[in-house]
This record gives structure tokens, sequence and C-alpha cells, in this order.
């Protein structure tokens, strides 16, 4: 980043007068013609300073705004605050008034000609010419002093459909689809754990991931009536949370863009792409720490784009903002974005000595208290300071060891052709991903070209920008990884969208045609993605070459239903006590619903934990009763064994029968007894 | 049974404290945080002619060195003789600064100025405010203000304060009061910042919600106003802050104006042991107000709460020195659990945002005042800062003993004038 993200000190001319015009703007009952004719005057002022004498006009000009502003605000405000309504005694409060209305006599004698004069040049035959209406003007918008426009009758409507849209999109077929899998078990297996041990995992937690995610899970499950089987399983009951986390970040994602923009259009199309690309509804739908840390995200995010940067909301999205880092990790890739945004909003404020130092302050109290848990466990440091990536440390896990060891992986195979985004990303929404990264160089060249003005551009390009780098930096990069990019790409294309159907005509009827095209276009182009079964949005081409509803959406499939009967028949025909091989997904299942099966371990734990290894199935084949499989759980063992740790699971699967299996399109599950 | 109640008591206390200092953070911040909060401290920025007249109230003990610039800056303020009157208040067994204070009224007569007096009393109890009380009825008009021997008064004061009181219509101004001298001792960084917050920011949040204890100098009553009100406690060890909650209790309107242009400098105190002196006698006096009673009388419970929460601070901040060894002693002897450790982590993370927020208040209060803060004035900061606490501690604990031994005389603050050579530094380091 070129950009130093410590503000310098304040150059108090712009800001006082930023900061008057945004109070100004947030006065409460003011139509919005008045505030357009206020600002220009507003903004000529110049602010105030300790230090520089200022010139009287502004002084009466600042004066006058204020005395009216507070008129205004204590005349309605006496019924409501009782504080008020004591102190301000009857005596007072008239000739307040008075005085009010003297000031702004008197400042309308010295500047208001002023101000009407700049009024009157830049919309001069609005009085005079009513029927012949003018081209109308956009609101005044700034990213950086936050002048949004209001929300308006149609962005409310946008928004309630928006949030509708999300909910139907995510949460019809919710349990049905996709599949549960491995780390939707990790995560809730941890909460399980939380609850029911309070321990942050019923294995060694080696700091594999910061803890959050999964004490908001826990956070969530507990104080459910039936807990963990209140939606049917522990997964089902993670899924319903992040359903309530995507119409949050819906919501969240929705106000971002349209305070990015200023647009309403911009707003919508990002929402739609973000409730309905089969890519998001196929991971947002997954117990996933993503989905968690992409709200905490978006809430800092939104935090830093109140109409006032105060101190307080500063601060509470620094907080969220480390609350994201201890979700998940990766949320790191988007901190110089929020800085620079930080940065731009605060620079020359009155607080912004406060701001800029307490937002990383925040943002490092949750990291702190993360930290501080593994210094007090004694697991920060390895034993010896010994970082020897080949040497893992034995006798205690340490927080920096395995940061230092995820930091050095390089196995990334991305571009190529067996590579997630060929075989998993593209195929689920080639357009999303395509046109995003087109829109996200778009924005970031629309930024660039115009800092001062484009600020909303620069940051959603940023954004984009900085967590593909992640992806494509080269390191281990799993299915999921995806997720939070979605949001980001959908908000870059929801942007660019908006600035390619951005034109301002003089001719009535060429803006009447605009306004429809604005509408038109992005609603063809989503009938189409949604009619088209090559997109697979809302229909898709089978196997066999018939269209029909896309899987997210299919009832005809129940990809769960599956592992709900090999469970079943678990239950059926295997005795609690034995020791089974499994994955992650169904830990829950057997382990929180009676009767439990308490040496059931996934294959993962089963090959690494030394506690489940050594002392359990002590590493030998015959200590294996069953093994219950899928063929994602033999491909990721097959992965998992570069050095043999599987082996002996192996050797228990070669020397078992099969018992149970249920095979559809390319998933298969099967049961074995090891003889 | 014990440990777990232990555990217990470290959890609640951890929380509470976390809520208590996450509080003060924000009233430490208000003005700053909201934009229009800050534009309202402000003083105006053209002053109306003079209006209202006033009287002076310089209530004076021991003061031989510094009570002749005192008078000379107080009646060569701009603001026109006829509406000025000055009174210098003093013991009768003070003869020193009877002595001084008539040469330079001597003077003054020379010169052709005839508004300053001396008021002299010989009855108990010999404090601040029974000096003010025995002046009160002398005083002849509108408006009385009070100034400490030791202030630096800025010229331009009676302006603002006519302007503001006849803008607004307010009976009682407080205006703001800066101690200056903040490189002076280990103590003094520190002693400034909390001036610095408490005039700047949180008296305003005091004044807004209507309970405000006030400070001792550069406040300005209508005079009808404190007739009406007996004059001061003099009894009480923080008759300032005790007037200030009467006059909210009546549901006065208090303006406080902090214009960092025309504070009113003062000097730390300048060695430790006065320091502890009046953070002692403060203490005390809060304590006294709070056992008078008259927060209970505020009209409505978010005063009585504020009025409470203020008042009681020193026995929370006594309480809070036996605490801090204690629960450090729990956490390392007892071994206590993980989780519960990480609730004592709460309040050790607010008291950094606490010293984080000090420190660029330094920045804040240097850049305001020309100065100019060094990267060694924070570090000398970071390390005074815990001794500073537990100093405060000590002498809220002093009080709390002094409360209850009755020991309710004065101890009274020494002044040098040390803040005197720092503002001409600064001044000329400006120019």
């Amino acid at each position: 980043m070129s950009d130093n993200p410590t503000p310098p000190r304040p150059a108090a001319v712009g800001a006082e007068g930023r900061k008057a015009a945004a109070s100004k703007s947030a006065a409460p009952g003011k139509k919005t013609t008045a505030n357009k004719n206020a600002a220009p005057g507003k903004n000529a002022a110049p602010g105030k300073s300790t230090t520089t004498p200022k010139s009287t006009e502004a002084a009466r000009n600042t004066e006058a705004a204020k005395s009216t502003a507070t008129s205004k605000s204590t005349t309605p405000g006496k019924k409501t605050a009782p504080g008020k309504k004591t102190t301000a005694n009857k005596s007072t409060a008239p000739v307040r008034k008075t005085t009010a209305n003297k000031n702004a006599a008197t400042s309308k004698k010295t500047t208001a000609s002023k101000n009407t004069a700049t009024a009157k040049s830049t919309a001069p035959t609005k009085g005079t010419e009513a029927p012949a209406r003018r081209p109308r003007r956009r609101p005044r918008f700034s990213v950086e002093r936050g002048w949004f426009p209001p929300l308006g009758a149609k962005g409310r409507v946008a928004l309630v459909v928006s949030l509708l849209t999300g909910l139907l999109t995510h949460g019809y077929h919710l349990f049905r689809y996709p599949l549960y899998l491995t780390d939707e078990g990790i995560y809730m297996q941890r909460a399980w754990s939380l609850v029911r041990e309070t321990s942050l995992s019923p294995y060694t937690y080696d700091y594999d991931h910061a803890p959050l995610g999964w004490i908001t899970l826990a956070g969530w499950v507990f104080p459910l009536p039936k807990q963990f089987e209140t939606f049917g399983n522990a997964i089902n009951t993670g899924r319903f949370l992040m359903l309530l986390v995507h119409v949050a970040a819906v919501y969240l994602l929705f106000e971002i863009a349209r305070r990015l923009s200023g647009s309403v259009l911009a707003a919508t199309v990002t929402s739609f792409l973000f409730n309905v690309s089969p890519i998001a509804v196929y991971f947002q739908r997954q117990v996933l720490l993503d989905n968690l840390m992409m709200l905490w995200l978006l809430l800092s995010l939104f935090m830093l784009l109140r109409r006032e940067v105060t101190i307080r909301s500063v601060f509470g999205g620094g907080m969220a903002l480390g609350i994201a880092l201890i979700t998940k990790e990766n949320a790191i890739f988007f901190v110089p974005s929020f800085m620079y945004l930080l940065y731009r909003r605060v620079k020359g404020s009155a607080s912004s000595r406060f701001t800029s130092t307490l937002w990383p302050f925040a943002a490092a109290a949750p990291i702190g208290a993360y930290v501080t848990y593994a210094l007090l466990k004694n697991e920060l440091l390895p034993s010896g300071f010994d970082f020897d990536l080949n040497n893992p440390p034995a006798d205690h896990v340490s927080l920096l060891y395995t940061l230092w060891w995820q930091l050095n992986r390089n196995q990334g195979t991305l571009f190529s052709h067996t590579g997630l985004l060929q075989t998993s990303w593209l195929v689920r929404d080639k357009y999303l991903l395509i046109a995003g990264v087109c829109a996200m160089v778009m924005c970031l060249w629309i930024g660039m070209r115009d800092r001062r003005r484009n600020l909303g551009f620069l940051i959603a390009g940023m954004l984009a920008l900085g967590y593909a780098f992640y992806l494509v930096r080269g390191s281990v990069v799993l299915d999921f990884y995806v997720t939070p990019l979605i949001p980001m790409l959908a908000l870059n294309l929801g942007m660019v969208t908006d600035r390619l159907l951005k034109g301002t005509f003089a001719n009535r009827f060429m803006r009447g045609a605009h306004s429809v095209t604005r509408v038109a276009v992005p609603s063809f182009v989503a009938i189409l993605l949604l009619a088209s079964p090559a997109s697979g949005y809302l229909v898709h081409t089978n196997t066999e070459g018939h269209t029909q509803i896309a899987d997210q959406y299919q009832s005809k499939i129940n990809l769960t239903g599956m592992q709900h009967a090999q469970i079943a028949w678990v239950r059926k025909h295997v005795p609690p006590n034995s020791r089974i091989i499994m994955d992650d997904d169904l830990w829950g299942e057997l382990h929180d619903v009676r009767p439990f099966y308490p040496y059931a371990h996934s294959h993962w734990n089963a090959s690494s934990d030394p506690d489940v290894r050594d002392k359990l199935f002590k590493k030998k084949w015959q200590y294996v009763d069953y093994i219950i499989m899928s063929n994602k759980m033999r491909r990721s063992m097959m992965l998992n064994n570069g050095d043999g740790r599987e082996n002996w699971i192996l050797q228990a699967l070669r020397n078992s029968t099969r018992v149970w299996s249920e095979t559809r399109g390319n998933i298969k599950l099967e049961i074995y007894r090891v003889q | 049974m014990i440990v777990s109640i232990i555990y217990l008591v470290l959890i609640v206390v951890s929380v509470l404290l976390t809520v208590q200092s996450a509080h003060v953070l924000y009233l430490m911040l208000y003005t700053w945080d909201r934009a229009d909060a800050e534009r309202r401290a402000r003083a105006p920025e053209e002053f109306l002619p003079p209006q209202i007249s006033f009287s002076v109230l310089l209530p004076a003990r021991h003061e031989e060195d510094v009570i002749q610039s005192t008078i000379e800056r107080v009646v060569r303020a701009n603001y026109p003789a006829e509406l000025l009157e000055v009174f210098v208040i003093c013991s009768q067994d003070d003869d020193g600064t009877i002595k001084k204070a008539e040469e330079k009224i001597d003077d003054l007569k020379r010169k052709g100025l005839r508004n300053v007096r001396v008021v002299v009393f010989d009855d108990k109890p010999i404090n601040k405010p029974h000096g003010l009380n025995t002046a009160l009825p002398h005083t002849a008009n509108q408006v009385v203000t009070i100034f400490d021997a030791e202030d630096d008064i800025h010229p331009e004061i009676f302006n603002l304060v006519n302007t503001v009181m006849v803008q607004e219509k307010v009976r009682v101004v407080q205006a703001g009061v800066q101690l200056m001298n903040y490189e002076s001792n280990w103590y003094s960084t520190l002693n400034v910042l909390e001036y610095f917050f408490w005039f700047k920011s949180r008296l305003h949040y005091h004044a807004h919600f209507g309970s405000i204890p006030l400070g001792g100098n550069t406040v300005f009553f209508a005079r009808e106003l404190l007739l009406r009100l007996g004059g001061w406690d003099d009894r009480n060890l923080t008759e300032d802050a005790d007037m200030g909650l009467r006059i909210s209790a009546m549901g006065e309107r208090v303006r406080v104006v902090y214009d960092d242009r025309y504070v009113t400098k003062e000097e730390t105190p300048p060695t430790l042991g006065h320091f502890i002196r009046q953070r002692t006698r403060w203490s005390q006096g809060f304590m006294q107000t709070l056992k008078k009673g008259t927060w209970k009388k505020m009209p409505t419970r978010k005063q009585r709460w504020l009025a409470f929460y203020v008042l009681v601070f020193p026995r929370g901040q006594a309480l809070l020195g036996i605490y801090l060894p204690i629960s450090l002693g729990m956490i390392l002897i007892l071994k206590v659990p993980v989780l519960i450790a990480l609730c004592s982590y709460l309040p050790v993370l607010l008291l950094a945002a606490h010293f984080l927020v000090q420190a660029v208040g330094l920045y804040e209060f240097t850049g305001a005042h020309g100065l100019e803060a060094s990267p060694k004035a924070i570090a000398r900061m970071a390390i005074a800062w815990f001794p500073f606490q537990m100093v405060l501690a000590y002498a809220a604990l002093r009080a709390m003993r002094r409360e209850m031994l009755g020991r309710h005389d004065w101890e009274k603050t020494q002044h040098v004038g040390a803040h005197r050579a720092t503002t001409e530094e600064a001044e000329s380091r400006v120019g």
C-alpha cells in the first residue's frame, strides 16, 4: 500500500467544514432539498482552528448553524429526554429560541446573499420555471465525508426483497444440500466439546485455527431447547445459524455496496449475486468459519461507513475486525483496505488522533486475548524456541509454531488441471468468478484514476484483490477458501454495473429511457442467469441431458438423506463399544445421540492424534472394528498419506468386508466391517 | 467452596472494573466523540460589548510570592475597570499576604485603579469557602467569580464569559482550567492530562446531563443565585463540587467552556507530598459531599446516579488500590483456571486503552497549546503510570482514614509559580 495509514495532524480547514456539514445533514426532520441548499454554503465555510484566527464570516456562519441546530433539537426533544426537560427550565427555553432566531437572522444578513447566490447559480430555474424540470441533480455523495444518499422508498423495497431472497435461496433445502462435509463436522465437534466438556476440542487443540468460530457455534447451540439436535443433528443446527448469518450479511453487504457506490442499483445487484450464485449457496450454507468471519468483517466495514465517524463506531469497527481475525485468520488479507478506508475517513477530523490509534488497538484486543490464552496454557512458544519444521515439538503444541508451519506450507496447485479452480470453483459459477475478476480490475482502474472521488471503487477493488492475492499466492488452498471472495466479487460487479449504466441526459425522453435501462438491463441479465441451464443458478442440465431444477433447490435430491441412512444402519447393527474409523461429519451423531459411540473417531485423528492413534488403536488394523466410509474420505485418506500415517487404516480397509453401501451420482457411501 | 467463591469474586470484580473503566474512557473521549459536543464546548468567536459587571474573589493564604502578579493580571484584563471589582480575601493571621496585597493596591491607586480591596476575616474555620462567604456580602456586581492566587487568567476571560452569559442566558459558567507544567516532575504529565480530559471532555458530559461538580476557580455565578443558595458550605473540603451539585439540583443550567485559547493556567503541586495532600482533600471532600446527600435531591434518576458515581469514585479508587495487589497475588498463587485468568485480562486491556488514550491526549494537549510532546515524555508517562495510580489509591485510602477519624481540616497546596515559567517558555517557543 502506497498510502500511509497513519493520519497527519489535523489540517483543520477541510475537517471542520466537513463535520459541520455531516451533522447538518444528520439533523432530523430536514428535507433533502433544504439539505442540498445548505450544503454548498457549508462547504464554503472555512473551518475553525485553535491556532489560526478565523474569518468573522465563517464564525458567524457556524455559530448560526449551531444555534439553529440546538434550537431545533431542544424544542422537540423536550418531551422525550427527561434530563433536558428539567434542566432547561421554562424561563430559558423561549429566550433561547429568540436568540437562535436572532442569530439566524444575522447570519442570513451576512452570508445569505452568498448562499442564495451559489444556490441560484447551481440550480437557477428551480423557483421560476417550475414546470420545465431541469435534469435532476444527483444527491451529493462522498464516501470520504460520509455523505450517503438516504435509502428512500425504492431502496427499502430493494433491501427487503434482497433479504427475502437470501432467506429463500439459503433457507430452502438447507438441510439437504450440500452433503455434510468434514470441516462442518469438525467445527460442530469442537462446539460440542465446549458445551459438554468445557474444552476447545475433544482432542488436543493444536491452534490450527483461532477458536472464536466454534465458540460462537457453542454459544448458539447452548441455549437451544434440544441443543445440538434442535434441527435434527449437530450440523443442521449449525447450518441454521449460517442461515441467520447470511441474512444479516445480506443487510450489511447491501448497505456497504450502497454506501460505497451511492446507488441502490449497485446494492441490489450485489445482493442478488451474493444470494443466488450457486457457488455462494453451496459454501454459505455450510457450517464454515469463513461465513462467521465474513459477518464480522462486513460489520467492521459497515462501522467505518457510518455517516459520522465517531470514536465509538471506529472502536466498534476495530473490535469487529479483531473478532473476525480470531474467527478465521484469513481476514488479515482485508486489513490493508480497511486501513486505507479508515485513513481516508478520519483524515483531518478533530478526533483523528484518537480514532487512528484506537482502531488498531481495538482490533488487536481480541487477538491479545487469544495469545494470552496460549500464554496462560504455556503453549505460545514451542519448547526451546525450536521452530524446526521438519521436527515438530513433541511435548506440547504451540501457537507460534503452528503459525510458522502454516506460513511455510507451499503446495499450491490452484491453476493446474486438477486444481480447485478447474474442478470445483469454475464448475459452480464461472460467471461470477470471471466477470467478478474483470469487475475487480475495472474497479481498481476507476479507483486509481481518481482516488479522491472514486474511493468506493478503490476500496471494493482492494478488498477483492487482497483476498485474491491470498488464494493465488501459492499456499495450500482448500475448496471452501473461496467463500470470502464471493461477496467481494459480487460487490465489485454491483458497483461496475451501476457505473456502466450511469449517464446524465438533458433530454427528458432520454432520461426516462435511461432510467428504464438501468432497471431493464440488470433484470434481463438476471432472468437470463436464472433461466439458462448453463449457469446453474436456478436450473441446470443433468447427466442425462434433461433440464431440471438445480441441485441446491431440487426437491428430489436429498444428499444428506444418504448420510442419515448410513447412520441409521450403524445404530441398528453396530454395537456402541465398537472402535470405529469414520469422517468428522458423523461425529456429532455418534457422540451426542444415545447410544453414544465413544470409540468412533475420524481418520484424521486416528492417524495423527497420539491419544487416539497410540492408545486406542495402537496403530494396528486389528484394533479397528468398523470403517464408515465415503468416496470423499477415501480420497482425503490417500492425500493425507504422504508420510504413510494412514497406512494401518488402509490396511484395515483391505482386511474388511463391505456390509452396507449406497451410491448416487458421484457420491458413494459405504460401511466396512474389519475382520 | 472457598476457592469457588474467590473465583466468583475475581470474575465479578473484573467485569465490574471493565465496565467502569470503559465508561470512564467514554467520558474522557466524550467531546471528541461527538462533533456537536466539541462545537458547543468552544468559546464564541466574536465577543459582545462588555455589559455584565464582575466581582472577582481572590482567596489567598500565604501567597506572598504570587499575589501581586495575580492582582495585576486581573485588573489588567481586557475589560472596563468600572465593570470589575476585586476582593483579595485573607485571614487575619496572614500578615505577609495582606501586606503584599495592600502594597499592590496602593500602587494601583497611584495609577488610578481603585477597584481592588482586601477583605480580612478573623473567625474560624480558616479555609477557602469561609473566606468566600465572608467576601460575598461585600460584592455588588452582577456576577461573582473566583480565581485562585496562583491562577494565570486569560485577559479575555471576562469578555468571553460576558458574551456567553448574554447570548445564552446562562447564570453559571465554568471556564477551562488547565495545569501546564507537564514536564516538571514524574507525576506532572499525568496530572496535567487529568485536568485536560476533565475540563475538555468530561465536564461537558456532566453539564449536558445536569449533574456537574464544578471546579474551584474560573467559575462564574450570578450573584443573586449565590445569595439564594446561602453561599458556600464552609465545612466541606470540596465546596466547589458541592456547589455544583446544589446548583444542578436547582435545575440551573451550567455552561462549560473549554477553549484551549482561553483556559486559566495553573501548576501541578510542587512535591509529591503536596500532591497527595491535595488529592486527599479532594477525595475526602467528595466523601463528605456524598454523605451530605445533596445528590439525592436531584430531580432525575440519571442526575442522581451521575452525581453518586462521581462522588463515590474515591472510595472505589481506594478499594481498587487494595484489590489490585490481592488479585494479582491470587492469580499467581492459586493457579486459577485459564478461563478465569482470561477474565482478568479484560481490566488489563482497559488499562492499556486508558494509557493509549492518555498518550494520544498528551499530543492533543501539547498541540493545542503550541507545545511539543516528545517520545521521551510518553516513555516517562509509561513508567510513571502505575506508581501514579498507586499514589491516587493511597490518597483515597488516606482520605478514607481521615474521614473515619473525623479530621476535616484543610491541608493547603503550596504554589511556587512553576506554570508561569512554562507558559512563558511556551509562548516564546510559539513566537
